[in-house]
């Protein structure tokens, strides 16, 4: 095939500013203030303080929970670890690897989703641009709980009620994921190097793949995370959606077991246990993850 | 024309389809799933609102229920005193808790960037720590710290003779969710915004530094304005959130007298929903709830524009 | 254009064969029969494994749902969605006529045994037939309303048992004046069941049929006295005006503040869970009378095993209920396992003879039961029994807040204006 040798307008990049690599803070050089460290471990203690009473909560056995101060810890964490794991044989883990199933793969597919949306509407000129988007973003505005029951009749005219797609597929899209993948990708890939791989003849998903993807990598992480805890800590859709219960995934399964009927008490230790047990994946996910995140709405915006 | 004028033309033509072919294409995963997920429901949710459910006799037995068109009746019903109660209740509610979300978001976000802070990695995930937490079993955290009997913060106060009042009572429950909302998301629009100030070159402080300027000057004067986007885009989104609070007063419910089943917009919308079956009069109080926070979203978008899109066409 | 046509045509013969065999589905089961049963009771996995032991052909899986009302909602959109709903569901006495008249529970009189009427008494009976010759579930527990009281307590305050509403009243101002946190009692404003069984009690029936019309009757006498009642003794501070099943309750179950508990035969379950530590210091007995000398009772709870319509097994799935609810050896199974007291009268007096072990220390608990279970009159529940439910949360979380007589007897009047104008909405005739 011929090289196309016409002369083409190339579009002259607007002059994008990077996000820079965050300005290191040397620390040594002033004074410390009391005031600013103590307003930061005031709040910092605030919102540790019912992490540290479901710890607590979670050390006493049924009987103590309602019988003592319930800040002072008792013993008997593992037995209500070793009930919580006896209860129907183990449904507590199936509920956490569920969990884990519906953010991890839900969290990928919808990160991978919202990059490419993200990155076609930032770097592509085409009719119609401005409502695509402005129509996507319009689904931030609609509640959850407004669209679990049209979802489910939809979902129950192909019989796919009570499965895992139940609960992957709506969850996929995220029109804040696109927005956020706009940004990025409109921030961290320039233009010149999109033409270059034109010019050299690559095809648009090889661009996107080979070469947006990496660019835009710790965006991506933050999407990610965004997306993963959202699905994690979503109830309404999976509460509608599944039937089963070893289709549950923990904010179901831990809702269930606070709602018996009048004639059944509620477990109370289990929940407490399993409330404490589901935050920690996320909260090492935080840790070790957190260096990437990056929500950086401003850039773009910023004019040295 | 000649053949190569010709060629031109054909192929600047398929160019232009391309171009136009092309980003539709990649585009096609998220406009399909948009349209399953989001669109469709959302017009079935407004078919469902025009629709009611008759019986005839006795209501018993199968083919007595039909389903038929029911005109405005469902959008009249669901402007009743009781949901006007709630959307006041619900605003009143937003008023309390996204000023004071969004300035302590801000104030530690600023102490996070300051120079002169200590145990700022420590205080940072440490709260953005409850946002790991879903909503519900927050609100059965916050719970037990509420309830007199069972709190550990009551049992102190009481040793000290102090006399608290119940915070789940009338006057004081709308604190003791907004409390819960605060708690879980501080920590988030924190994040939003000390990154959005850790992208700014540190380079313009040297100036103003350079000039004499203060610590908390420079905060006014040069920070807040230059993440002046990051302020408007939380702002928002906080109010979206906060306009639909669902799952802290449903789960609170049970725990005391203070709370209906219709205190918020969206508990009615459930009730009406699941509890007494009336999916018609549910979809349109949805639909109602739906125009008023685009509506309220692009009056506040419109004032704000410029500022929070900045350089983006 | 040849390649096109060839493929047309097998694409053509493909989809006819495969439209045929979906066509021409076999009724008869081949295989074991995989039925699938909504349920909350505790440990019923554990009986229904009986059964699966024994009928290798037919095969059930409980899937545990959230208590009551949830696992209705679920079927209800189920049923409305075309597909999704189980074949078998617990439900409760107060959701049959609602399922009913959503078509989604299956009509088995024909399929059922004669014989199965008998066992249970006449107003359980009523309730799954409606009245009609249509029976639409099999009763499976009942839930006989009960007193229980801190026997150490009462002992300590010289306080006996007592047997009508105003001895009950005294009681509790004797308890509140002993101790200023202490409550005989609670109303709830969260247990709509727990009223109704109280209303029961007292002669009320808050819906009725008439022909072709319904009835709602809420706001008659029978519901007015008894809310009167309580809306005095919590406006005089006597009984306690916070909801059960909260973990402040809870905490009041343990530490003695909350001296006593009109609940129903499945209470010590409840009580061993929330508060272990109390266990054998509980007696129960009849709840309190209107008369001196009757022997009248509500119902709280219990429920019925039925078969929906979206079935494909009806008479496996009836075949299997029958059992769960009749038989001998799973009846004492439900009542040892699950924990709950089966409607089944004469199977459930073979198989209930020791107390429940929180309660050991009163040998005769299950002959009060069934005394209790004698003294249940007849209740009729409408189409809309959610609403009026739901109505009476808001309603009396307001009265109870409020601590007057005059907001409970103006709740309960909201209750039937808003159950009635929500039957008349849907188009029902309501009397």
């Amino acid at each position: 095939m011929a090289i196309d040798t016409t002369p083409r307008t190339v579009a002259t990049p607007a002059p994008v500013t990077r996000i820079p690599p965050l300005a290191p803070r040397t620390r040594s050089i002033e004074r410390p203030s009391v005031v600013a460290t103590a307003v930061l471990i005031v709040g910092a203690v605030y919102c540790l303080f019912p992490i540290l009473w479901v710890v607590m909560a979670s050390t006493k056995s049924g009987g103590e929970l309602f019988s003592t101060f319930t800040l002072a810890p008792s013993t008997h964490f593992l037995d209500n670890l070793t009930q919580l794991s006896a209860y129907r044989d183990g449904l507590f883990w199936r509920w956490m690897l569920n969990t884990a199933l519906y953010a991890g793969v839900g969290g990928v597919l919808s990160t991978y989703v919202s990059a490419l949306s993200g990155y076609v509407i930032a770097k592509f000129t085409f009719p119609g641009k401005k409502t695509v988007f402005s129509i996507l973003l319009m689904g931030v505005l609609v509640p959850g709980v407004i669209l679990a029951i049209p979802q489910y009749l939809l979902f129950a005219q192909f019989n796919l009620t009570n499965t895992y797609w139940a609960v992957l597929l709506p969850q996929i899209i995220s029109p804040y994921g696109i927005y956020l993948a706009r940004i990025y990708a409109a921030a961290s890939v320039p233009n010149d190097i999109i033409e270059a791989a034109r010019t050299e003849g690559a095809r648009e998903m090889y661009v996107f793949h080979r070469i947006a993807l990496p660019m835009m990598g710790p965006g991506l992480v933050t999407i990610f995370l965004f997306q993963f805890v959202a699905i994690w800590n979503n109830f309404m859709l999976p509460y509608i959606m599944l039937g089963s219960d070893s289709l549950f995934p923990l904010t179901v399964g831990l809702n269930g077991l606070l709602n018996q009927g009048a004639s059944t008490p509620a477990l109370y230790t289990l929940v407490i246990t399993g409330a404490l047990l589901s935050v920690i994946p996320l909260v090492l996910i935080f840790l070790v993850l957190q260096r990437y995140w990056r929500v950086d709405l401003a850039a773009g915006a910023v004019k040295a | 024309m000649t053949t190569l004028a010709r060629e031109d033309a054909r192929r600047s033509r398929s160019a232009r389809r391309s171009r136009i072919a092309v980003p539709y294409l990649m585009l096609a995963p998220g406009i399909v799933l948009f349209v399953l997920f989001m669109a469709a429901p959302i017009l079935y949710t407004l078919v469902l609102s025009f629709q009611k459910t008759k019986v005839s006799g006795l209501g018993l037995g199968s083919g007595s229920r039909s389903t038929v068109f029911a005109g405005f009746e469902n959008y009249v019903a669901a402007l009743d005193p009781d949901f006007v109660a709630s959307v006041l209740r619900v605003l009143l509610y937003g008023l309390i808790l996204v000023p004071t979300m969004l300035l302590l978001a801000l104030l530690f976000a600023l102490l996070l960037d300051s120079k002169r802070s200590r145990a700022t990695s420590f205080s940072r995930v440490a709260i953005f720590l409850p946002y790991a937490v879903p909503a519900v079993i927050s609100s059965l955290l916050w719970g037990f710290l509420y309830l007199p009997a069972v709190s550990p913060i009551y049992w102190v106060l009481e040793r000290l003779g102090i006399d608290a009042p119940e915070i789940l009572s009338n006057q004081l429950v709308i604190f003791a969710i907004a409390n819960i909302a605060l708690w879980g998301g501080v920590g988030f629009n924190m994040i939003v915004m000390y990154t959005s100030l850790r992208a700014v070159p540190s380079d313009i402080y040297e100036a103003a530094r350079i000039d004499g300027a203060t610590e908390f000057q420079i905060a006014m004067r040069i920070k807040i304005p230059i993440i002046t986007p990051a302020l408007i885009m939380t702002a928002l989104f906080s109010m979206v959130a906060t306009l639909q609070v669902f799952a802290e007063p449903t789960t609170l419910r049970p725990l005391t007298n203070s709370l209906s089943t219709s205190w918020t917009p969206l508990m009615k919308v459930y009730r009406d929903a699941f509890t007494r079956d009336d999916i018609g009069s549910a979809a349109a109080s949805s639909i109602v709830i739906a125009l008023a926070t685009i509506l309220i979203s692009f009056v506040f978008l419109r004032v704000v524009q410029r500022r929070a899109f900045g350089q983006e066409d | 254009m040849r390649a096109l046509t060839r493929f047309a045509a097998v694409a053509t013969i493909a989809a006819v064969a495969l439209g045929a065999t979906g066509c021409s589905t076999t009724p008869a089961d081949t295989g074991p029969v995989e039925l699938n049963y909504w349920a909350w009771a505790p440990n019923l996995d554990k009986v229904v494994d009986i059964w699966n032991e024994s009928h290798p052909d037919i095969q059930v899986t409980v899937n545990k749902q959230d208590g009551g009302d949830p696992a209705i909602t679920k079927l209800l959109t189920a049923i409305k969605a075309g597909s999704g709903a189980p074949d078998l569901i617990q439900a409760e006495y107060q959701k049959i006529p609602t399922l009913v008249s959503s078509d989604a529970l299956l009509d088995i009189s024909d399929t059922l045994d004669a014989s199965v009427k008998d066992e249970f008494s006449e107003g359980t009976w009523n309730a799954v037939t409606l009245g009609g010759d249509a029976v639409y579930a099999i009763p499976q527990d009942s839930g006989p309303m009960m007193f229980y009281y801190r026997a150490d307590i009462f002992k300590d305050l010289g306080i006996t048992v007592p047997t009508t509403w105003d001895e009950y009243a005294e009681a509790a101002r004797t308890v509140h004046e002993a101790d200023s946190k202490s409550y005989l009692g609670t109303f709830s404003a969260n247990d709509a069941g727990w009223f109704a069984g109280l209303s029961q009690q007292a002669g009320a029936s808050w819906w009725g049929v008439d022909g072709d019309a319904w009835s709602v009757d809420i706001d008659q006498e029978p519901t007015q006295k008894v809310a009167d009642y309580w809306g005095g003794l919590v406006e005089e501070g006597v009984i306690d005006n916070k909801p059960m099943y909260t973990p402040e309750w809870n905490a009041g179950l343990n530490d003695g503040s909350q001296v006593g508990w009109l609940s129903a035969v499945w209470g010590p379950g409840v009580l061993a869970g929330n508060a272990p530590d109390t266990a054998g210091k509980w007696e129960a007995a009849l709840l309190p009378q209107w008369t001196a000398g009757d022997n009248a009772n509500g119902n709280w709870g219990g429920s019925t095993t039925a078969v929906t319509t979206q079935s494909d097994h009806a008479e496996a799935a009836v075949e299997f209920a029958t059992w769960l609810n009749t038989d001998p050896e799973a009846v004492k199974a439900l009542a040892d396992i699950s924990g709950i007291y089966p409607a089944a009268t004469d199977a459930a007096s073979a198989a209930l003879t020791d107390p429940p072990e929180f309660i050991s220390n009163q040998a005769d608990f299950y002959d009060v039961a069934a005394q209790a279970s004698d003294g249940v009159s007849s209740f009729t529940y409408g189409p809309d029994v959610n609403v009026a439910f739901s109505a009476y949360n808001d309603e009396f979380a307001k009265a109870a807040d409020a601590k007057t007589k005059s907001a409970f007897l103006e709740a309960v009047t909201k209750m039937q204006t808003i159950t009635v104008e929500d039957m008349k909405k849907t188009g029902f005739t309501v009397k």
